[in-house]
């Protein structure tokens, strides 16, 4: 049956771009600027620079999700988390797999055109995971940072290395788990490694040559704006990391990067000062990495809330004037709204139960409520939020992210020598339980039978209207997620969580439209796309990458 | 049988050729016997731990594959000694580097450790298996209870108790029964919307569905929607053994379950 609607998304199609798929035209910067004219594709870890995760495909609709079957799968063959976010392009899959393998798919079969496998210096250490974000892609090349520390670019026609840069020295525990993100001739990285005491970075490197452009260090040196919140060496090993991908304005000519802790994570005392720009939004010019305006979320941070979390770019009227904001859910229990030509604050909300301050100041400075020594903190030591992409859908209005409810953990701080490489974190922060021994949810999950119950605490998808900072919907789920999210314009939203269920709902009311059980975490955020006029949905799911389509 | 430690004397010899696992098993149980660990040694283990070797093991000690410290699984250990060996010589091998530490520091480790990462650092002693053994069957655990294919299935299956709970866990279980109930061992009571009532355990739960075993031994999996009322009690069905049994009595019981560590 040929559907009317069906004919025209193939008409938009040859409309909104000159590569249809199956062309393999070069992916331009100005293609990736404008990423939202072919929403076929998704050119950049976030589905576009201002990371909203929105797409304008709308062939999936409330009513039709039911009819959802499984296309292909392409199975894991590494073990661990996978916390990949694929690129699709003209037809083609781009996804890494731990350590640093990298695949280039077709996303119509799940067939693979070729894998590259890449081995990091046994050296590496990360505090977290082997685990990778994904690619980006200029031109005909893909660029990934690995475990290591290297940035490497692949050509994407043949999965062969076209070159190899040291960004961070391995033994000093620096390591890439981001997707690097490309803006004009640029590619851009920030490192990991804030729990073994590194000094962190984000910089830049000539797409073609690898050639270092800028450095910014998150941490500033002496002479530096910023040096005084530091006092004495601390800064040489405070920590700082950048694990996500930023998102970048093309109008202001601005990219925005979250910030992780400083170091060492729990024992404050040891760091004195505010510990700039730990815990903090940064923006950067990407042609210099000229710091433009920064804000602080946690200011002398003892409880490791980064703010790794991504900065999520929109234009809406505020309070009667049209803004250029960013919304953003923080690790330590805030939802925030900042204008993002200048930083200033506009709103800053708790989205789950918080003790560690009693509120925000005018300007968003949270007012600090220390817990008493062993008495339990709000949100524990993952966050109310952590790196989980979140979404935002100008169609409805309202912000999408996961969330732990209820659940706290009691830090301990601890004075701890710097010693290069190794761990560098002051102290512990066990998740608070109803009995002693109890099973309590952990970094990943702990295995198919949910033991440790709701009792440690719950997950939740939540919406909240960034106008007021308030939940507008709240779809709890039993165990927590550590879920991305993908909203479309027919006002669904895709995602999942640790139990393996993959769920589309209503983006307008939270209510559960369809469900399959994929019997793995979801810890990555699905991602849709189109190839000949059918859109297509994936996500990981364990050690499976799903996609779905209608029944045809 | 007379004595469980003297079964283990003589069957150390026979297993250790084939089965390493079971020799280390058994040896691991007979060093727990006849030992008390004090607070301040497991908190000062709880500390040094926290800074030097959950980087690696991780919080929970289950961070390298086959090793679960807290469960005193190793791979290599099976004593105290054996662990402050492990500790000083690294294992160049699996990339464990070896760590200086004083006698003092090396005990609390080994307390820590003991005392499957108990942070409380609550002390405990253990005392004699055969009279705990004794004393669980005079006061009919197996009504509820079962070890190694003995008893009943309606309260948790005690065969490797001692390698999964806390010896001071199961002490507090003892005496506190409520206080120490693991939230998925309440005990539940649910109505269906069709009427039917049921009683049971959980055995895993998610958002949309229930699993238990009912107070008649069924497995039984339930869908949410199909649920009226849904009861998890607080209060734990077993009895506290606190006045009913001597500090001694207790520290048998604690030994015979502490030595339960699987098949």
């Amino acid at each position: 049956m040929r559907h009317p609607s069906r004919f025209l998304f193939s008409l938009l199609t040859v409309l909104a771009t000159a590569a249809p798929a199956g062309a393999q035209a070069q992916v331009s910067a100005q293609r990736i600027e404008r990423a939202a004219a072919e929403p076929q594709n998704w050119l950049t870890n976030h589905g576009g620079y201002d990371s909203k995760r929105y797409s304008t495909l709308n062939q999936i609709t409330p009513a039709n999700v039911k009819d959802l079957e499984q296309k292909w799968v392409v199975q894991d063959q590494v073990f661990g988390a996978w916390e990949s976010n694929p690129l699709v392009v003209d037809g083609i899959m781009y996804l890494t797999e731990r350590p640093n393998d990298v695949m280039a798919v077709d996303a119509k079969t799940g067939k693979l055109f070729w894998l590259y496998r890449y081995t990091p210096s046994p050296d590496s250490r990360v505090c977290c995971g082997a685990n990778n974000r994904g690619v980006a892609m200029l031109g005909d090349t893909l660029y990934m940072g690995t475990l290591d520390a290297h940035l490497i670019a692949i050509d994407a026609r043949n999965g062969h290395l076209l070159w190899n840069i040291q960004v961070g020295d391995v033994k000093l525990a620096y390591s890439i788990t981001m997707a690097p993100l490309v803006v004009k001739d640029k590619v851009i990285v920030g490192v990991g490694g804030g729990e073994f005491g590194i000094r962190g970075f984000i910089a830049a490197y000539d797409a073609k040559t690898g050639k270092e452009a800028w450095r910014f260090n998150t941490i500033p040196g002496p002479g530096e704006p910023g040096h005084e919140t530091w006092s004495g060496n601390d800064w040489k090993n405070g920590g700082a990391s950048v694990w996500n991908t930023g998102s970048y304005d093309p109008v202001l000519n601005l990219t925005y990067w979250g910030i992780g802790n400083p170091g060492p994570d729990w024992n404050p005392d040891q760091r004195p000062g505010d510990n700039l720009y730990s815990d903090s939004v940064v923006a950067l010019d990407p042609d210099t990495g000229k710091l433009k305006w920064h804000f602080q979320f946690t200011p002398h941070d003892p409880y490791d809330y980064d703010s790794t979390q991504v900065a999520v770019l929109a234009d809406m009227d505020w309070q009667g004037k049209p803004t250029k904001v960013m919304m953003w859910g923080n690790r330590n229990g805030y939802f925030y709204v900042l204008d993002r030509t200048n930083g200033k604050f506009l709103l800053g909300q708790p989205f789950v139960k918080v003790n560690w301050s009693s509120g925000l100041d005018k300007n968003g400075r949270p007012i600090q409520t220390p817990q008493p020594t062993g008495a339990p903190t709000w949100p524990g030591v993952q966050g109310g939020t952590n790196w989980y992409p979140p979404s935002y859908s100008p169609s409805t209005g309202l912000f999408y992210f996961s969330v732990w409810e209820n659940y706290a953990s009691v830090f301990r701080k601890e004075e701890q020598e710097y010693e290069p490489g190794r761990n560098f974190t002051g102290g512990g922060a066990p998740v608070l339980s109803p009995t002693p021994g109890a099973p309590t949810i952990g970094v990943g999950r702990r295995g198919p039978i949910n033991n440790w119950t709701n009792a440690v605490g719950s997950g939740a998808t939540i919406a909240v209207d960034p106008k007021t900072g308030k939940r507008a919907w709240t779809f709890p789920q039993y165990d927590v997620t550590d879920a991305g999210m993908l909203t479309t314009a027919s006002d669904i939203l895709f995602t999942g969580g640790r139990e393996g269920y993959f769920y589309a709902l209503d983006a307008k009311t939270g209510k559960e439209l369809w469900k399959t059980n994929l019997g793995g975490s979801i810890v990555m955020a699905p991602v849709t796309y189109r190839i000949d006029g059918k859109q297509y949905v994936s996500v990981i799911s364990g050690h499976t990458l799903v996609t779905f389509a209608l029944r045809n | 049988m007379r004595s469980l430690r003297l079964v283990i004397a003589i069957a150390s010899p026979l297993f250790c050729a084939g089965l390493g696992l079971v020799a280390t098993t058994q040896s691991a149980i007979a060093q727990a016997q006849d030992h008390q660990y004090s607070t301040s040694e497991i908190q000062a283990g709880s500390r040094l731990y926290g800074a030097q070797c959950a980087l690696c093991h991780g919080n929970n000690g289950d961070g390298i594959a086959g090793v679960n410290l807290a469960r005193q699984q190793f791979r290599r250990a099976s004593t105290d000694d054996d662990i402050k060996n492990t500790v000083t010589t690294g294992v160049a091998a699996a990339g464990m580097p070896p760590f200086r530490l004083q006698p003092a520091e090396l005990n609390g480790l080994v307390a820590y450790i003991r005392s499957g990462f108990d942070a409380s650092g609550a002390p405990f002693k253990v005392g004699n298996v055969a009279r705990g053994q004794a004393i669980y069957d005079k006061d009919a655990c197996a009504a509820c209870h079962r070890v190694r294919g003995a008893g009943a299935r309606t309260a948790p299956d005690l065969t490797d108790i001692g390698a999964i709970r806390q010896p001071s866990a199961i002490q507090r279980s003892l005496l506190t029964p409520t206080v120490a109930m693991l939230p998925i061992n309440r005990p539940v009571r649910i109505v269906m919307r069709d009427g039917r009532t049921m009683r049971g355990r959980r055995l895993n739960e998610d958002t949309f569905t229930v699993q238990l075993i009912d107070e008649n031994e069924r497995l039984v999996s339930l869908e949410k929607s199909d649920i009226r009322e849904f009861e998890a009690g607080t209060a734990s069905p077993m009895p506290s053994f606190a006045g009913k049994l001597s500090g001694d009595e207790i520290a048998d019981l604690l030994a015979y379950l502490v030595s339960l560590r699987g098949l």
